[in-house]
């Protein structure tokens, strides 16, 4: 089952890409251009207020922003343990 | 640089190369810089901060209002030092390619000139907010990679415009806001002077690629039309800056953030600092459903 703020982060992703109608687990979000350069900030500033955790702009590893589940696997699994 | 497929880019462009040695200035000595700016004074219009018009600025104590003018300015400088960054990169790359041979003497002024922009928007915030705001982070990714040639060379000087005119729609209010301590204003006035000659160069060199890329492939021109407009609506963005809540001590700062954006009144500024750019990028027909 898909957590509360996995949901809002696949919301984000949808809402800019009207041409989707679902996102598979393993679609690479960033190859796919699903979450392109311009939408990157918005998207971390999502994931934020969604963590209540600040992401370090250089700090950024863009495996973890890859997938549905590396992100899940990065910023949201505390919450679904 | 991969310009290939890429006619030379020919302009007429004595008029502004004229104009910008006939205006040369010393940045370094031109400023009489205060050791301390008045405390009681706001560093940004109020009516340009992210929160005008908003219930959430009538809501602040003075003193919040007051120190968000003051981090929204840092913020506002530092946008324009990450700017000027990206774009100097690009053109220091392409200004002696063959494609660019004839426009190369007023890249060099352009270049020259954006040096010394980068360097007085960085004094002013060093000396007075004691840093900069770090670049947001970006993609290395392209999201225009599929695109031709011709068609990113495009997107990169319209990337240049567009950061170029909205900036120029908060410096030309702020040059002559009287609200403003004097080296904020004339920063602001500054700029603006320079920026008049290069928005001109840059519509005239986005006509150009614009026509290489319609005569080359018309149904790149709707995509590039698209991507220009998240571009506008990306940069609007950057402007609302939760450090800058966070630092004037203003609690939930994203949350605040998505509200502002969303606000009708901010929707309509929003629409105001975009109004000339979009009218221009319609009239060379490049319109989206925004635009109209």
């Amino acid at each position: 089952m898909t957590s509360e703020p996995m949901q809002e982060v696949e919301k984000f992703i949808l809402g800019r890409n009207p041409e989707l109608d679902h996102i598979t687990r393993d679609l690479d979000l960033i190859d796919s251009r699903a979450i392109n350069s311009l939408a990157f900030v918005e998207f971390i500033f999502l994931l934020e207020e969604l963590t209540q955790e600040m992401i370090d702009p250089e700090e950024v590893d863009l495996d973890d922003f890859r997938t549905l589940d590396a992100l899940e696997a990065r910023f949201f699994k505390k919450e679904s343990a | 640089m991969a310009v290939r497929g890429i006619e030379p880019v020919v302009l007429e462009l004595d008029r502004l190369e004229n104009l910008a040695e006939s205006g040369y200035y010393n940045p370094y000595t031109m400023f009489d810089w205060p050791d301390a700016i008045e405390p009681d004074l706001p560093w940004m219009s109020e009516s340009l901060v992210t929160l005008a018009g908003t219930p959430m600025w009538d809501e602040l104590s003075r003193e919040q209002q007051i120190a968000l003018t003051r981090y929204e300015a840092i913020n506002f400088f530092s946008l324009n030092i990450h700017g000027i960054r990206e774009l100097m990169s690009e053109v220091v790359m392409r200004i002696h390619e063959r494609t660019y041979a004839d426009v190369s003497e007023f890249l060099h002024h352009f270049i020259g000139e954006e040096n010394e922009h980068m360097w007085f928007f960085a004094q002013f915030c060093l000396r007075y907010g004691g840093k900069l705001y770090p670049a947001q982070p970006t993609l290395k990714a392209g999201s225009v990679d599929h695109l031709s040639p011709v068609a990113r060379e495009l997107i990169v000087f319209a990337r240049i415009l567009i950061f170029e005119e909205i900036v120029d729609f908060y410096n030309a209010r702020m040059a002559t806001d009287q609200s403003l301590p004097h080296i904020a204003r004339e920063i602001n006035r500054v700029h603006h002077q320079d920026e008049s000659r290069h928005v001109a160069f840059g519509r005239m060199i986005f006509t150009n690629l614009l026509e290489q890329v319609a005569k080359r492939d018309p149904a790149e021109v709707p995509v590039v039309a698209d991507y220009l407009e998240q571009y506008l609506q990306y940069s609007i963005g950057t402007l609302y800056n939760p450090a800058a809540y966070r630092d004037a001590g203003i609690p939930d700062a994203l949350a605040l953030r998505r509200q502002a954006l969303e606000h009708p009144a901010r929707k309509e500024a929003h629409d105001e600092v975009l109004k000339r750019t979009r009218r221009f990028l319609a009239k060379s027909g490049l319109e989206t459903e925004a635009s109209k």
